[in-house]
């Protein structure tokens, strides 16, 4: 067509147009021209829909399975039991999974370890699955590889090797797996200097040295603290982070447990220079110095000695300060005997050696000390390390594969090793994120998160456990021992090789001869597995008592100077979850201090050195590295001591910055979430040492205020005549006392006022929902405040927002000190919201947005609240928290860990504790679709679900056969503020001491 | 009838006024040319209310976390201000109402204003609690209306409710109040200008003022009942803002003492703030002759009054506390002399208490600059005895775990600030476009020798307080 003009287009738009209707829009065709009609029609419709779309959010389409899974029922749970990859501990767990996705973790019921309960780590490890910033797929030199291209190449540097005859060594932290380390033995078997190498960022290398010189074979004993009447600790912080805390926890809470029925509890010393968690729950505690620590042990060997007629050899053993009291101790422990149990987390063999021979002298081996049944939860050399260390300097090393341990970050030197790493032909690491160490290596293939993952784990000789998928993986991710096989050459699934490995050597060990498929099935549902013990580990050793290296003097250093003491927090133990927010979000049990790490002094020591809490500080070790961090006062801590916290400063953790809201006058944190104290680790011979490095301190001048939920304020404050009567403490003589001898108010029926203004307008028929706190049990070990996070989706704020006390747990735990820095005394207590039968907060709400249930619950309705704060302002208790901002939810991914079952609140709206509302609907359905009656325990709270202590019990008050009727009734039952006449349905059980202490004749200050 | 037109001998108004005098004094601020201080004010005001806006814009639309309260502490500004300006509003219904039903005729030249002060003020208070919500859009809930969630309905247990209540009820009385004042004189300047725009406009607002004595006497009869109406709010007002406090379990908020307490520091507030304005109004306006030493003076009286009674209350509230033997009550008392407010809790010692004394002195009373600095302190003494009252006793409550501290944010201060140009914005435009004296009022207790006959009508009740004659121009 010659006649038509050329056509030029401006866009694919226009010239995909036909032509006829481009040109009609031109020429203003009639037909397509606006009239003034069509106009208004599409003016009215643009308008209408606008104003229609801002009405309310839009609809999600809820799609239905075109393929229903086998036993899935929306919106009703699955729970698959597992094993827990949180730390080496390896608890069992049992995982809630919501339509396909994993959303709450809770501890295996079946399980040893766990019974039911789960540490604060473990649980807050669900948040991790759902990280975006763990890797998604393998990636040579930082750039996507394909997995069969990443293997190539792998597999041929690695047939270099071999032909070179290079070393190639495998670093993993303990492997509890016993299918892991059959894979990597299988892996190194095909090199002829192959070798698998081992450590723990926080070793505990000592106590395996010891007693391979006391008792000739190198194992770590496991510890039964639900066996011991007398437990002495040094420096051992076994309830915190030290081993396996949750099984110790179990096991010392057991003993713990004081009723007038049973009024015995275990007596625990604890002898340490700062005051850890589990210092802070013991009946005795002498504040050492870091190098008096042996010195005391040897004291009371010593004693003990003396008493069991044994040799021991401490001739020129000095005398020691704290003679008196060791002596009390040494009499407690020799009453116990057997029953009695001396743990110590020092990192110098000669200590434990020390302790070994107390242990074996008052015959507690065999009792509260297995070793017939060893913990293989530490087996890390910390010589093997070093040689590992010495060939890398060397430039000895053709490949290393690097799994689950991140010694670029963990261990101290960082520069030379990472150089050191750096000149190793391949590096291939497995980790989960792109973090220290990764980021040096040639290939990283990452593994899946142990929630996408089959594994199995023997923590303990003779206990095994399967690890099961409770998610399809959710990115290109692979099983570390699949990787290993692959590269062995025997690329199978991981299922197939622990099944494997399982055959050949698990399952010959299970007693009752059930054949393999029967077993494993067992296995996999119940989650573990009591088997014979281990073939080669831990037959009965025999002692050797000349082993036993008595310290004879208390090291140290100068009399002004200051001592390094490195420690693991309960949150962030070596700091592998140092991207978990919840985990930075909870308050550290004892200094209540979040999203940091901090430079602990006495309250003496900075008076001398005139710091506050907050002020920043500059560390100095030897005159070499310096690292400034802020100051934390903290009370009981022995006057020469710094201490610091492993863990913080992870690369990456910045991002934390962007936690919190961002409006104009918020001061996020644009760094790493603290600083990397493992700079100032040493090493002996054959362990690391975290403690005794002499180091100076100095004000930097400047401030980094922290953020803790929980400042220093005394239960006495300034100006009032009497201690307030929020923590209650009777004796045990007082718990035996005859009723008449006992407290008349204590025996007075509360709930009762004359002249009450409160109309009963609110009866209570049915069920009376209860709870009951056992200050005694419990341990401040925080699980419950990680449970509650989980359970409620309660929004992580960041640093700044805790700062400025926005902090939104629904549960938290109040920390109180008494008595002297040197006598110091520490009660936990958990405050939640009280339930209160005449709640202030129903009475002033405007809006009727929180109301009493017939139940007897206080009741949010979060859609209701317009957020006056009133009831917040009137809650004496001070557990309402409030929704200052729209608590950011962009990372879809993230999301997908919340609950269903529990809104996600808004902003300006009020909120806390439910008493886990939704498990109550829950099994009361339940109960009424079975046709049987709800049982006592039936409902269990999210944080009495996994109390480790058992400290609280849910219930119904109004069943008079329920157990949280039957504490109530309790001599040691009481009520906080009940003077106020708010009546509430939280009942806490006093804390049982032994004695009281003598500064406490006069009524001590109790400081909080 | 000399003693209730006369104090001490002293006429009312000087300068020997007589009725044409006195609307051409009082409207000429309408009539000239806003002087350049007035421009000055209302662009510093106007500012101010601009800055405040766009706080309160930002924190509508971020949240209430751009304040700086926390966990412990729910509420400090916000209600803060609510209470001081809804506090300096009671001085204008004390004197349009109380003091008119208790024949003070001295009252005549300060109420118009006073009662203008009054509507402002309480617009200032009503703006805090509607934003202090964390869901302001969701006000209208507060209100007991019809609805079909179920008949859901408000708390009537709940002070918040009653305080909307109040509050409402509070600015529609004070509203009507000073509008029904305002019909007279807004005749008065209908009549002046006959044709012009002003002229109708203000024919339109005077409802058809004739000046007959049938108006006048339908005019008195409203008047009369809306001050006995007023005169209870003076009281229950604050009463049930103090029931905010005192209805709470918060120490040093639980005392059956606040009632009275509350109504006293308002009257005390206000009358300071009344002071306050009377003295620029008089300075600026050339007001001289109305707003006499006298009337300052008998203010000033007021003021040592009330003073006495807010110190008593403090009094009362640390014995109270010492002999409660609750450690709690105690402690708090305790935290307000000595804890970190205690330096704001003697701020409002000395503004409120020791200062005022000075007013026992008929030399202070009568040098109009030191009244003028002290009506000021008080003002600032009376914002810190709110500031402590809801800010020491939340942050130092029962648990002492749960303590904390607080401390405001730009947002919250801007906030304040906005309201203060709120205040004074509109203050400036009354001052411009309605007369700021009672025209009709004032003529009523002009000097007997020179006055109309109101003068001479004595003993007959409320009709003297205005003159029914037809205002001229």
């Amino acid at each position: 067509m010659p006649d038509t003009p050329k056509r030029y287009w401006l866009s694919v738009v226009e010239r995909d147009t036909p032509e006829e209707v481009s040109r009609s829009l031109e020429n203003g065709d009639p037909e397509f021209a606006p009239t003034r009609r069509s106009f208004l029609k599409a003016a009215g419709f643009t308008f209408g829909a606008l104003a229609a779309s801002s009405c309310r959010a839009p609809d999600v389409d809820a799609i239905p399975y075109v393929q229903q899974p086998d036993g899935l029922v929306p919106g009703r749970p699955l729970f698959y039991a597992t094993t827990c990859g949180a730390c080496e501990a390896r608890c069992g767990l049992l995982v809630t999974t919501r339509d396909g996705r994993p959303i709450k973790i809770e501890g295996n019921p079946d399980h040893p370890f766990s019974g039911g309960s789960a540490c604060a780590v473990g649980q807050a490890s669900i948040l991790g699955l759902y990280d975006s910033l763990r890797l998604q797929y393998p990636t040579k030199a930082g750039q996507r590889v394909a997995w069969a291209d990443a293997d190539k190449e792998i597999l041929a540097t690695l047939d270099r090797m071999k032909q070179e005859g290079r070393a190639v060594r495998v670093l993993t932290s303990t492997v509890t797996s016993p299918t892991t380390a059959a894979v990597i033995a299988d892996f190194l078997s095909g090199f002829a200097n192959g070798r698998h190498v081992s450590y723990d960022p926080i070793s505990s290398a000592a106590i395996l040295e010891a007693h391979a010189q006391t008792h000739g074979a190198r194992l770590l004993p496991q510890y039964h603290f639900d066996q011991a009447d007398v437990i002495v600790s040094f420096d051992a912080d076994f309830l915190g982070a030290w081993i396996s805390p949750l099984q110790h926890a179990r096991g010392y809470a057991s003993r713990r447990r004081a009723s007038e029925t049973s009024p015995t509890k275990s007596y625990h010393v604890q002898i340490e220079s700062r005051l850890s968690l589990t210092g802070s729950n013991a009946d005795r505690r002498l504040r050492v110095a870091p190098g008096e620590v042996g010195h005391v042990a040897t004291h009371l060997a010593a004693k003990i000695a003396q008493r069991a007629g044994a040799s021991f050899a401490a001739a020129g053993l000095t005398p020691s300060s704290f003679d008196a009291a060791i002596e009390a101790i040494a009499e407690r422990l020799w009453n116990a005997r057997t029953r009695g149990l001396v743990v110590s987390g020092s990192q110098d063999v000669q200590i434990q050696t020390v302790c070994n021979f107390i242990n074996q002298t008052i015959g507690a081996y065999g009792v509260t000390v297995d070793l017939s049944r060893p913990s293989f939860q530490r087996s890390g050399s910390d010589t093997q390390l070093a040689e590992l260390r010495a060939e890398l300097a060397r430039g000895e090393v053709g490949a290393l594969i690097i799994a689950g341990v991140n010694p670029v970050f963990d261990l101290p030197d960082a520069a030379t090793l990472s150089n050191d790493i750096k000149r190793v032909p391949l590096v291939v690491s497995t980790a989960e994120r792109a973090d220290e160490t990764a980021s040096l290596a040639h290939f990283v293939c990452p593994d899946h998160h142990y929630l996408e993952a089959w594994s199995d784990a023997e923590p303990v000789s003779g206990l095994v456990s399967l690890a099961q998928p409770t998610i399809r993986p959710m990115h290109e991710t692979r099983a570390f021992i699949e990787t290993l096989a692959a590269w062995a050459g025997k690329p199978q699934p991981a299922l197939e090789l622990i099944r494997a490995h399982w055959t050949m050597a698990v399952h010959p060990r299970a007693e009752g001869g059930l054949p393999f498929t029967v077993f494993w099935d067992r296995t996999l549902e119940r989650g573990v597995a009591e088997v014979g013990p281990r073939p080669g580990a831990g037959a009965a050793p025999s002692f050797n008592a000349a082993a036993a290296t008595p310290v004879l003097q208390p090291g140290g250093t100068s009399a002004d100077g200051l001592t390094l003491v490195l420690y693991s927090k309960i949150g962030m133990l070596d700091g592998r979850h140092g991207h978990n927010a919840w985990l930075h979000e909870m308050p550290d049990p004892v200094t209540k201090v979040t999203w940091d790490n901090y430079a602990s002094l006495s309250p003496e020591t900075a008076r001398r050195l005139g710091v506050e809490d907050g002020d920043v500080v500059r560390v100095t070790a030897d005159g070499s590295s310096a690292l400034e961090l802020a100051a934390f006062v903290q009370p009981g801590q022995h006057d020469s001591v710094v201490s610091i916290a492993l863990g913080y400063g992870r690369a990456g953790t910045d991002r934390f910055g962007r936690v919190g809201p961002p409006w104009f006058e918020a001061r996020p944190r644009l760094e790493p979430v603290g600083v990397n104290a493992a700079v100032w680790i040493t090493s002996t011979e054959n362990a690391r040492q975290y403690a005794g490095r002499a180091v100076t301190v100095t004000s930097a001048g400047r401030r980094r205020p922290l953020a803790s939920t929980q400042v220093h304020h005394s239960l006495e404050p300034p100006g009032s005549t009497e201690r307030r009567p929020i923590i209650q403490e009777v004796t045990l003589a007082e718990l035996t006392a005859p009723p008449a001898a006992a407290p008349a108010e204590a025996e007075h029926p509360a709930g009762h006022v004359e002249g009450d203004l409160w109309p009963d307008d609110h009866p209570l028929e049915g069920h009376r929902w209860g709870m009951s706190i056992d200050l005694n049990s419990c341990t401040g070990c925080s699980a419950c405040i990680v449970a509650c996070q989980a359970e409620n989706n309660v929004p992580v704020v960041g640093q700044d927002e805790v700062r400025r006390n926005r902090e939104m747990h629904w549960l938290r735990i109040d920390r109180y000190y008494s008595g002297t820095d040197d006598e110091l005394e520490v009660a936990h207590q958990p405050m939640l919201c009280q339930h209160c039968e005449h709640a202030p907060c129903e009475t002033v709400c405007p809006v009727l947005a929180t109301t009493h249930s017939e139940e007897g619950l206080n009741e949010q309705a979060y859609n209701r609240c317009v957020g006056t704060r009133y009831c917040a302002n009137n809650c004496p208790y001070k557990v309402r928290r409030f929704n200052w901002f729209d608590y950011p939810h962009e990372d879809r991914l993230q999301n997908l860990v919340f609950n269903p079952n529990v809104v996600v609140r808004s902003r300006g709206v009020m909120e806390k504790c439910s008493f886990c509302v939704q498990r109550i609907q829950e099994n009361k359905i339940e109960a009424k679709r079975l046709g049987q009656p709800l049982a006592d325990g039936a409902i269990k709270t999210a944080c009495e679900q996994t109390c480790p202590a058992q400290a609280i019990v849910f219930g119904d008050l109004h069943d008079p056969n329920s157990r949280v009727t039957a504490l109530a009734a309790s001599r040691r039952a009481y009520r906080v503020l009940e003077e106020l006449n708010t009546q509430p349905s939280v009942r806490y059980l006093k804390l049982v001491r032994h004695e009281r202490p003598a500064a406490a004749a006069g009524g001590e200050g109790r400081n909080g | 009838m000399a003693d209730a037109l006369i104090v001490g001998r002293v006429p009312l108004i000087a300068g020997n006024k007589v009725s044409a005098d006195v609307t051409r004094d009082v409207l000429s601020a309408l009539d000239t040319k806003p002087s350049a201080l007035w421009w000055g004010g209302l662009a510093l005001s106007m500012s101010a209310l601009g800055l405040g806006t766009l706080a309160i814009v930002y924190q509508i639309s971020t949240g209430i976390g751009t304040w700086g309260l926390n966990r412990t502490v729910g509420w400090a500004f916000d209600i803060t201000n609510f209470v001081f300006w809804i506090g300096i509003g009671h001085a204008g219904t004390l004197i349009s109402a109380i003091l008119f039903l208790l024949r003070q005729r001295w009252r005549t030249s300060v109420n118009r204003a006073a009662e203008a002060m009054t509507l402002f003020a309480v617009m200032c208070a009503g703006l805090f609690p509607l934003i202090h919500m964390g869901r302001p859009w969701m006000f209208f809930w507060m209100l007991p209306y019809p609805n079909d969630r179920g008949s859901l309905w408000v708390n009537f247990r709940s002070p918040l409710v009653w305080d909307f209540f109040a509050i409402s009820t509070y600015f529609t009385i004070s509203a009507v109040f000073w509008y029904v004042g305002l019909i007279p004189d807004l005749a008065t300047v209908r009549d002046r200008e006959p044709g012009t725009m002003r002229s109708k406009i203000f024919g339109f607002l005077s409802l058809g003022w004739t000046g007959s004595f049938r108006t006048w006497h339908r005019y008195e009869v409203v008047y009369l009942i809306l001050a006995a109406l007023g005169t209870p709010l003076v009281l229950s007002v604050h009463t049930i803002v103090s029931t905010d406090f005192a209805t709470g379990v918060v120490p040093g908020w639980h005392t059956t003492i606040f009632p009275p307490y509350f109504v006293a520091g308002a009257i005390f507030s206000g009358m300071a703030m009344v002071l306050t304005l009377m003295l620029v109004a008089r300075k600026t306006m050339r007001l001289e002759d109305y707003i006499t030493p006298q009337h300052i003076d008998a203010m000033c009286s007021l003021v040592i009054l009330t003073s006495g009674l807010v110190g008593l209350a403090y009094g009362t509230e640390f014995f109270i506390a010492f002999y409660s033997a609750s450690p709690y009550e105690q402690f708090a008392f305790y935290n307000r002399a000595l804890g970190p407010l205690a330096w704001g809790y003697w701020i409002m010692v000395a503004c409120n208490v020791i200062i005022p004394q000075l007013f026992w002195f008929t030399g202070v009373r009568r040098n109009l600059v030191v009244v003028f600095v002290i009506s000021l302190l008080i003002n600032v003494g009376m914002w810190f005895e709110r500031f402590i009252i809801i800010v020491a006793s939340l942050q130092r409550e029962y648990l002492p775990s749960a303590w904390s501290d607080y401390a405001p944010t730009l947002i919250e201060i801007t906030t304040f600030i906005g309201t203060l140009g709120l205040f004074f914005t509109l203050f400036l435009l009354f001052c411009r476009f309605v007369p700021v004296i009672a025209i009709a009022e004032v003529k009523g207790v002009l000097r007997p020798a020179h006055g109309g006959h109101a003068a001479h009508d004595s003993h007959s009740g409320y009709s003297d307080a205005v003159t029914p004659e037809a205002p001229r121009s």
